[in-house]
């Protein structure tokens, strides 16, 4: 297949699915009980008048197709609208805490990505007790939400020993952000860690079985080339294959993370955005979410034929 | 009047009018992405045991500080969604704010009302209320307030356009005009008790007007605040922290600490953690369940102090068996109260049989006291009898249903304890386990209510004065959920409303206690106290729920 034909089925694939997810998310919010109204008015008793009057402003009366449709033009000339709660823009709320977020996610792929193939690598390669070991630790880890991760880490590392901050992102620079988000992300990996290990030694022992593998070692090639040439490098596909899956992960506990650490990002926003029925703020992260997940996905397909000659472009259909 | 707004999850227990957090278990747009399994890998967390006290002794006060100091940090546990006063109607929002923008009137720690940016308020008669400003105060962008400062400030309050939360305070407001340079008229379409002592919460807030239109429609989100109280908005950190500034200008005492930083800590292990660790100096409204940690850390101090808050199990449908009293009565004598303050509310309570805390009617002549609380339903225990009422009623058997949710302690332990006392008496009661965002909608639509007879409420006055609870039952009220309606009732709340002299009013108003607590419109459990921890750094903040519109931030400094 062309680059270009896969070029354009694939942003066909994600204009298709950002709209499908828009809808349903703005679906089930309006069938969610409550009305933004009232959470913008404290739950007090409004006049007549006043309730009018935002339900003017926000369009809350509106039927919901009309509704959508609106907040669907205004998307595509570039505006996410007007938060109800925080009454503010939401590209405004959006600009202010994506950031930490990213930071946060990228620092947990990171630490995924290296432990997890280390670990995985060791287990498939040395075997016998190391492989038992990490075996016992990655059933731990997987066995582990994010969450009591969390409050794990916070108890020992940052209320006993005090080597970390427990919460927040800091008053410094970069440097202390990273600081302040080392304990989240660790918490955030921990699973990840386990079952990437897990898919990286079967994915080796499978590769170390196989007669390609045989075939080297009797031609006399040193085993750390074949082990890198030959098993790990084919490996990686199956590797690779799990990235949409490390990152959709990653989206979701990050809600919880970023509450456990009050680390004010997307996720929290996220959640209180949610509570509130605040329909522009919540429609406006749901599809940051389903694209980044979507962009992953795609960076996975064009990365799998560079890493693996025996799959070519698209060839793998995406696991939306 | 309160609000009872959202509340949300994991956070300490039940405020009316909290915009919470939930603790969401997947959100909708991830949900709509990744697959149920996936989810295991971050489930929420497991529930906690209250780490209760004993032997609670409300603190009037906190000792003075010694001294000056440059920065205090203190743990909010939800970021406030806006610092606009028309819209403050929550704690963490009040919190902070109170600190800043001041109004006409002042909330005392000892939860009295005196001048505040008003010297003088007089009423020449029943419908007018004159406001005499405070001569050469200044605003944080320098200018002087003047009349028209007042004016505007208090007509955004009513401005449909602006949907405010404290709009129903001006319910009854004809006009705010200017008199003079520094005086302002209020004109009333009848008499109202309660608008004169709603001008020192932030109903009653003075804000620079040309601050108000500079900023337009980023009023609250961006920028200075334009008001004039000790400390004015530094820099805001969204989704982490707010920073306050010592206003140099400022009219009053100045204060203590150069500098005072709100954190947000939503979390409530992450808040009782920070408090621990230093990396925050104080907070209020500690979650319950920290309590013991906290009082015997050693790192500093936990207070108690007044909450002017009241426990309760609100009664949502009187259609079905509990607009029988017998089937109300029947429950509240079997309801464990003692057990609920010790599991729900961290052993910092007292059990009590009315609708209104006792703090309320500080201003009571001891007489009207004994109107107001005597023969009041008991708050002990009697199985037997609640179980013959039951009976009596024809109402063994039946089912009745209570709304809970992971909010906090107070709203799922005072469920349970409903659930525990109706088994007992042959009741057959359900919990239904709402999400906290549907918590929330209890209190604002009318459909989430369906198929519910009662849930769990906490109520705080903003005022220093029980009407503010007791007007709930007036026919059409807001917070009436059951639809009471009781002409005779009506007719007291309205001449309570009317009537200024406060001994007079209070007279009025311990019928209306006595009757609210007879029928056991909402079932009453106990008084919840506020909860203020300090470290060893720092001491002068108020113990009582006074630091909503009290500037209190600028009476903490060093300790000694």
């Amino acid at each position: 297949m062309s680059f270009v034909r896969f070029a354009l089925r694939r942003a066909a694939e994600m204009a298709a699915t950002l709209l499908t997810a828009s809808f349903v998310v703005f679906g089930a919010m309006y069938l969610a009980p409550g009305n933004p109204a009232s959470f913008l008015l404290a739950g007090r008793s409004a006049s007549p008048e006043a309730l009018a009057s935002i339900n003017a402003q926000y369009h809350l009366d509106d039927p919901f197709l009309m509704r959508y449709l609106r907040w669907l033009g205004d998307i595509l000339q570039g505006d996410f609208g007007r938060s109800i709660t925080y009454r503010t823009d939401v590209s405004r709320l959006l600009a202010d805490r994506l950031p930490t977020t990213l930071v946060l996610i990228g620092m947990s792929l990171v630490v995924v990505a290296a432990a997890g193939l280390l670990l995985g690598r060791i287990a498939a390669v040395r075997g016998g007790a190391a492989d038992s070991a990490i075996l016992v630790t990655t059933t731990f880890a997987v066995g582990t939400p994010s969450f009591v991760a969390a409050v794990l880490l916070q108890g020992l590392f940052a209320v006993n020993l005090g080597w970390f901050p427990s919460s927040g992102t800091g008053e410094g620079g970069f440097g202390d952000l990273l600081w302040h988000l080392t304990l989240p992300s660790v918490a955030l990996a921990l699973y990840l860690i386990g079952m990437l290990a897990r898919v990286t030694r079967s994915a080796m022992l499978e590769a170390l079985d196989s007669d390609h593998v045989t075939v080297a070692r009797s031609r006399g090639v040193p085993e750390r080339q074949v082990i890198r040439r030959h098993v790990f490098r084919n490996s990686l596909g199956t590797v690779l294959t799990t990235g949409g899956l490390i990152v959709s992960t990653l989206l979701v506990c990050t809600i919880l993370v970023e509450t456990a650490f009050s680390i004010g990002g997307i996720g929290q926003l996220l959640e209180l955005s949610t509570t509130t029925k605040d329909f522009p703020t919540v429609q406006a992260i749901s599809l940051i979410i389903v694209a980044l997940f979507m962009t992953v996905n795609l960076i996975v397909d064009l990365l799998l034929p560079l890493v693996d000659p025996r799959v070519t472009l698209g060839s793998r259909s995406a696991a939306v | 009047m309160t609000t009872t707004p959202p509340r949300t999850g994991r956070r300490l227990p039940g405020l009316p009018g909290r915009l919470g957090r939930l603790r969401p278990v997947a959100a909708a747009a991830a949900a709509a992405l990744t697959s149920v399994s996936l989810l295991a890998a971050c489930s929420g967390p497991p529930k906690e045991n209250a780490g209760g006290v004993t032997d609670v002794r409300l603190s009037p006060s906190t000792p003075e500080a010694g001294g000056e100091i440059d920065s205090f940090t203190w743990a909010v546990y939800a970021e406030p969604p806006t610092l606009d006063y028309t819209v403050a109607f929550d704690y963490p929002q009040n919190t902070v704010l109170s600190n800043v923008c001041e109004s006409l009137m002042r909330w005392t720690p000892g939860l009295t009302t005196e001048p505040g940016l008003a010297q003088k308020a007089s009423n020449p008669d029943p419908t007018t209320w004159v406001y005499d400003l405070r001569p050469g105060v200044r605003f944080h962008d320098g200018k002087e307030m003047t009349a028209d400062d007042v004016v505007f400030s208090l007509g955004r309050q009513s401005d449909p356009d602006n949907a405010a939360a404290w709009a129903q305070v001006f319910q009854n407001v004809a006009s705010i005009t200017k008199s003079g340079p520094l005086q302002v008229t209020v004109k009333l379409n009848k008499p109202d008790s309660q608008f004169p002592q709603y001008m020192a919460t932030a109903a009653g807030v003075v804000a620079s007007k040309a601050a108000i239109e500079a900023a337009g429609k980023d009023y609250g989100t961006t920028g200075g605040l334009g008001c004039t109280g000790p400390f004015r908005l530094g820099t805001w950190n969204k989704g982490q922290s707010i920073e306050l500034e010592r206003f140099d200008g400022y009219w009053g005492k100045k204060a203590k600490s150069k500098k005072a930083v709100f954190r947000v800590l939503t979390d409530p292990s992450a808040r009782t953690n920070a408090l621990l660790s230093g990396e925050a100096d104080g907070g209020y409204l500690i979650p319950t369940e920290s309590y013991a940690r906290l009082k015997n850390s050693g790192t500093g101090t936990l207070y108690f102090g007044e909450g002017l808050s009241t426990v309760n199990v609100n009664v949502t449908d009187m259609q079905g068996p509990l607009g029988d009293i017998r089937v109300r009565r029947a429950l509240s004598l079997a309801l464990d109260r003692s057990g609920f303050v010790k599991a729900g509310l961290g052993g910092a309570g007292t059990v009590t049989n009315s609708l209104t805390t006792r703090a309320a009617w500080a201003a009571a002549p001891e007489r009207t006291l004994k109107t107001a609380f005597d023969s009041l339903p008991p708050t002990g225990q009697d199985i037997e009898k609640a179980k013959a009422l039951v009976k009596e009623a024809g109402a063994t058997g039946k089912t009745l249903t209570v709304a809970t949710s992971s909010i906090g302690q107070d709203v799922s332990l005072l469920a349970t304890a409903v659930q525990a006392a109706g088994t007992q008496i042959g009741l057959d009661i359900q919990l239904k386990t709402i999400a906290p965002n549907a918590f929330t909608a209890l209190f604002t639509d009318p459909q989430a209510r369906e198929g519910i007879d009662m849930f769990p409420l906490t109520y705080y006055d903003s005022i220093t004065d029980p009407l503010d609870l007791l007007q709930n039952f007036k026919t059409g009220a807001y917070m009436n959920f059951a639809g009471y309606s009781d002409p005779e009732y009506d007719k007291l709340v309205d001449q309570a409303s009317a009537v200024y002299p406060v001994e007079q009013r209070m007279d009025i108003e311990a019928k209306l206690q006595h009757h609210a607590s007879e029928q056991l419109l909402w079932i009453p459990v106990a008084e919840w106290p506020t909860a203020l921890f300090m470290n060893k750094r720092i001491t002068g903040a108020p113990t009582t729920i006074s630091y909503m519109y009290y500037p209190w931030a600028a009476d903490v400094g060093a300790a000694q």
